[in-house]
């Protein structure tokens, strides 16, 4: 049953900045710090931000000073991303918007864009860090997160869930379908798969 | 009720589902040839063709009540088996008066369809309703126009949205499918949908398609046979409940082979609805066992075939791995290696 070269995979290209955008965001899940070249094709003074999401508590106003005034730092993706929906409902036209991260994380910000009146023009996706997958069982339909091997256990019914090459964007998700359903207990050696 | 229904079939639990001489005759077996590869096999969707099936525009069978049951249980288990994103109202009522429209005219014994500007008086005597409604005010009937004619309709239907030079299932009613989620798929552009198929993308079969069906025409439907197999008349192979089906396949047997294994064969025909400018794609399934295929002896022959020499890559993808060989070992002590005529007609008129 699986089934390998699934062409819904989505590709990424480098993260390269759009010199049409009158302003622009960067939204990243990490301690990211953007390479100064990346500006190169903008005018010295088109607004950039920088919102991190640093997974720490301490942070936040007043709790990380930095030299660029337009930078944010969250304490979770969560928050950061809540604090992006509000921004981007306010937003006029001509941001820019960069996700950087996990692709679990960039699909989030591309939904949450597309769902406030961006279209993919607008936003740019850039896949960093691990290869680490969300799932999403399509038996019980719980998201089981950071998931490295090819076969995990569901998080929301338990299933041995073998983590398929099929990507849905809106679900920000891949599938992943019960590896033993027709023969109980017949689950393939667990491999790291997505490091 | 009417004569030509058989309402108290099931296709699931104690598997009642059975075809009668007539339904056997009728089925659209999708092998012309002795060997099976993925292609563009699209035609126009034209009354007529090699069996009664292809008929109608929307085929009403002896199987029609049981089907409409057997789909509101799986909407009661799981409503979200029917969705349309939110921009596609126009789509929705595109597709209740398509339907609406072709039952009345190819089926006036059973439906029947009276306007009277947008004031509609809707009659569906199998299933025993009579509605009255506005047409364009979804207030007027009991739910969304999309999943209240396609609850009183045979087989899976998808809408897709046509923009950015792509199609977009952004909605649809689903199941009875072979093994694929509208749940998951909801939003996706066609290679996207398309991506788990192998083979075909290498073939280019999907690129192809994609650039007919942006040109499909109003008032020119196009029809296209697609085909698995199942275990036991069971509609509700979808992977949402897979963990319940999956143990089927290895329960096949030599002795229960025949009676156990189901030909599960899609007339797919996809309409180009006026208003919206969206496609509607229209999944009708016919299931037909091993044993009543191999009562048409050219249909025997050919599955035969088809099956000995099916790639490999098919086989896994459909699932059949398990029990494809004993399907050909039953079959093979009656095909006795002569030519057979191309095409899907069963070559002869009685069982």
């Amino acid at each position: 049953m699986p089934v390998s070269g699934i062409v819904s995979r989505p590709t990424y290209e480098a993260l390269a900045i759009d010199p049409a955008g009158r302003r622009h965001l960067f939204v990243a899940d990490h301690a990211f710090e953007p390479d100064p070249g990346v500006f190169a094709a903008l005018p010295s003074e088109a607004p950039v931000e920088l919102w991190r999401a640093l997974a720490e508590a301490r942070v936040g106003s007043g709790a990380g000073p930095r030299a660029n005034a337009l930078a944010r730092d969250f304490r979770s993706t969560t928050q950061l991303l809540d604090a992006l929906a509000y921004r981007l409902e306010r937003e006029r036209v001509g941001l820019r918007l960069y996700a950087v991260g996990l692709e679990s994380f960039v699909w989030d910000v591309a939904r949450l864009a597309r769902g406030l009146g961006m279209d993919s023009s607008e936003y740019r996706l850039s896949h960093v860090g691990s290869n680490r997958r969300r799932v999403y069982c399509v038996h019980c339909r719980a998201i089981t997160e950071n998931v490295a091997t090819n076969v995990v256990a569901c998080s929301g019914c338990g299933a041995n869930l073998f983590v398929r090459d099929h990507f849905s964007r809106r679900l920000a998700a891949f599938m992943g379908f019960q590896i033993d359903a027709e023969a109980p207990g017949e689950v393939p050696p667990i491999e790291e798969a997505f490091p | 009720m009417n004569q030509r229904f058989k309402p108290a079939e099931t296709f699931r639990r104690d598997f009642t589902f059975r075809n009668s001489d007539e339904a056997v005759l009728r089925f659209p077996f999708p092998f012309p040839e002795d060997s099976y590869m993925y292609s563009v096999n699209i035609e126009p969707h034209t009354p007529g063709g090699p069996t009664a099936a292809f008929q109608a525009a929307f085929d009403v069978d002896e199987h029609y009540v049981a089907e409409c049951a057997e789909r509101a249980i799986v909407l009661e288990e799981d409503p979200g088996r029917c969705k349309v994103l939110p921009h596609m109202m126009a789509a929705q009522w595109d597709t209740l008066e398509l339907i609406m429209e072709s039952f009345a005219r190819d089926y006036p014994q059973d439906f029947s369809l009276t306007k009277e500007g947008t004031n509609w008086v809707w009659e569906n005597r199998p299933l025993g309703i009579k509605q009255s409604f506005v047409f364009g005010d979804a207030k007027t009937l009991p739910c969304e126009p999309f999943e209240y004619i396609t609850r009183q309709a045979q087989g899976d239907f998808t809408l897709q949205d046509q923009r950015e030079d792509n199609l977009f299932v952004d909605g649809g009613m689903v199941t009875t499918q072979a093994d694929w989620s509208l749940e998951f798929n909801i939003g996706m552009t066609f290679h996207e949908w398309h991506g788990p198929v192998p083979l075909a993308h290498q073939l280019g079969v999907f690129d192809r398609a994609l650039k007919f069906l942006m040109r499909l025409q109003y008032g020119q439907p196009v029809r296209r046979l697609n085909w698995t197999m199942t275990i036991n008349p069971r509609l509700d192979t979808s992977p949402e409940n897979y963990p319940l089906w999956g143990t089927d396949r290895t329960t096949v047997t030599p002795e229960n082979v025949a009676e156990k294994v189901f030909l599960r064969v899609e007339l797919q025909t996809l309409f180009r609805l006026p208003r919206s400018n969206a496609i509607l794609f229209g999944i009708r399934c016919y299931l037909l066992s091993v044993a009543d295929i191999a009562r048409v002896e050219k249909w025997g022959k050919r599955l035969h075939r088809v099956l000995l020499d099916l790639p490999t890559e098919l086989q896994d993808y459909k699932g059949l791995t398990r029990y494809r060989q004993t399907v050909v070992d039953y079959l093979a002590p009656l095909d006795d290696g002569a030519p057979l005529p191309s095409g899907i007609a069963p070559g002869q008129t009685a069982l």
